[in-house]
């Protein structure tokens, strides 16, 4: 390929760029108003024919000096051979397409100083706090865990990934659903109305924007990095994050499939980090993450309880509020229960594992004959899960370091 | 020797933006955007070097201006400096010029369109 045939490719993308970007800022109504949308856009492209101009005379000069100072040069064979001063004419390709494409982004970017601002203060705070720091590792820590132990090496996927599932993840969960659930926050009394609703409008559409844009990067650099079954894997982890709040799918509000999702939220991380270490599927690995889904549905389910009355007034479904509190909270223990016992059938030293199970079911037992009337007692329960989750995370550490010495 | 291109880039970036802010055109009207806009026009240019680089067109001298560091085959270190002081230099035109015809009175635009 020539210099001219390059140039040309890249001229091409920069006018795309340049007129698309332009087209957008100056087609935004509030330009017609007071000045009018034609003449704006006229003094741009005047601009950047002056700007032109003036770069034009300033590279014959320059890029002649540079070649002649011998910092570049070209290969003969590939350039047309036709030169102001000693710079090749496709030299002026550079500034050509910088003057055409950066403006418009400029004038783009720039166009709302100008029109009524949204006010986006505090969106990545409110992001931030809305994505609950105090969980973030819930979700990192699988996905690291799942990776370092089957590759046994810090590379870095295993980096990328858990920054992934630490933050950019979270983001993306908690924010969908802050945007989703404003509606239903309003009527909540327990929310209390409008005050209490945490996003405020004009930030719903810049919400799910930054979510989008701090996860599709990610998977899809994720996804360039495994196989078919990390993008299976990565595919369901992400659809389950966008399904669980998201307007028409809101799993969260369909009992059984709202436990599902939710502990999908927490073990599909884990998943996507064995797909990406190419794991071997054995039969303790598949006891492993069931148990784990377990307790990830149990987790959900018993957290519903607390919100019975709150959600039954503002219509809201879930599995508490169908099968009630009583059921619902014994559900939870039989659950957790069962995914302790299930520990028991993987090799050694999983069945120490088994033992995480007690103090959820130690907590959670007293509200063995709950009401629904005496359901939002559970939160004291509750509250005491972040705490119960990080001594489990303690425990599930120590194991995974047993492991890890037992068969290095 | 070896420092004169890179330093004579520094100089000319820091009297861009001298321009800048006395002006206030460009990072000094709108310090986010012109970040984007500086960091996407040196990735483009960038870009285009490599594939001119990977396809054997662009070929670094030996000049006894420069470093001679390089960043990556072909690559010296002035280049990115180079297409930093470029983009600057456009984006301080061009902002400059809209300024200037922003200037032209009212009028005399309303006398350009009748002749158009």
């Amino acid at each position: 390929m020539t210099y001219l045939v390059l140039a040309l490719l890249f001229i091409a993308a920069a006018v795309i760029a340049g007129a698309a970007f332009t087209r957008a800022a100056f087609a935004r109504p509030p330009f017609a108003g007071k000045d009018g949308a034609p003449g704006e856009r006229g003094r741009h492209w005047k601009a950047v024919g002056l700007a032109f101009a003036a770069l034009a005379v300033l590279t014959a000069v320059f890029d002649s000096v540079m070649i002649g100072l011998e910092l570049f040069h070209y290969d003969p064979a590939h350039i047309l051979g036709l030169r102001v001063g000693l710079a090749p004419i496709e030299d002026f390709a550079y500034p050509l397409a910088g003057v055409v494409a950066l403006p418009g982004l400029w004038v783009w970017l720039t166009r709302r100083s100008r029109a009524p601002q949204p006010n986006l203060k505090g969106l990545v705070p409110q992001a931030l706090l809305a994505s609950r720091p105090v969980s973030w590792i819930n979700t990192a820590y699988p996905f690291a865990a799942a990776m370092l132990l089957t590759t046994r090496e810090i590379d870095w996927v295993v980096i990328v990934g858990t920054f992934y599932f630490l933050i950019p993840y979270n983001l993306a969960m908690y924010g969908i659903n802050d945007v989703f659930d404003y509606e239903s926050d309003l009527k909540n009394p327990r929310k209390g109305g409008i005050e209490g609703a945490l996003l405020q409008p004009h930030l719903h559409r810049p919400m799910l924007w930054l979510a989008a844009i701090t996860n599709v990067p990610f998977l899809v650099v994720l996804a360039f990095a495994g196989g078919p079954a990390a993008w299976v894997s990565l595919a369901v982890s992400a659809f389950a994050v966008v399904a669980y709040s998201a307007a028409g799918l809101r799993f969260k509000e369909r009992p059984v499939l709202d436990s599902l999702t939710s502990s999908t939220h927490f073990v599909s991380p884990a998943v996507v980090g064995l797909a990406l270490a190419g794991a071997n599927v054995t039969p303790g690995l598949l006891i492993l993450l069931a148990a784990f889904f377990l307790w990830g549905m149990a987790a959900h389910a018993f957290g519903a309880v607390q919100d019975i009355e709150p959600d039954r007034q503002a219509g809201i479904g879930s599995i508490a509020t169908v099968i009630g509190a009583r059921r619902t909270v014994r559900l939870a223990v039989v659950l957790w229960l069962v995914a302790g016992l299930a520990m028991l059938a993987t090799p050694w030293p999983g069945p120490l594992a088994a033992i995480i199970a007690v103090p959820y079911i130690i907590n959670c037992a007293p509200y063995w004959n709950v009401t629904d009337t005496t359901a939002a007692r559970t939160n004291v329960a509750w509250r005491r899960f972040i705490w119960l989750n990080y001594g489990s995370g303690f425990l599930v550490t120590l194991i995974f370091i047993l492991q890890w010495s037992l068969t290095s | 020797m070896g420092v004169l291109y890179l330093g004579s880039l520094l100089l000319g970036i820091g009297c861009m933006l001298l321009l800048d802010h006395r002006f206030r055109l460009f990072f000094w009207r709108d310090a986010t955007a012109a970040a984007i806009v500086t960091a996407v026009g040196v990735l483009f240019l960038l870009a285009w070097d490599l594939a001119g680089i990977g396809l054997g067109i662009f070929l670094r001298g030996e000049g006894t201006i420069a470093t001679g560091l390089l960043i990556a085959p072909e690559l010296p270190i002035e280049e990115p400096v180079f297409l930093l002081f470029l983009v600057l230099c456009t984006m301080v035109l061009y902002t400059g010029a809209r300024r200037m015809l922003e200037r032209i009175p009212a009028r005399q635009r309303e006398r350009e369109k009748e002749n158009a």
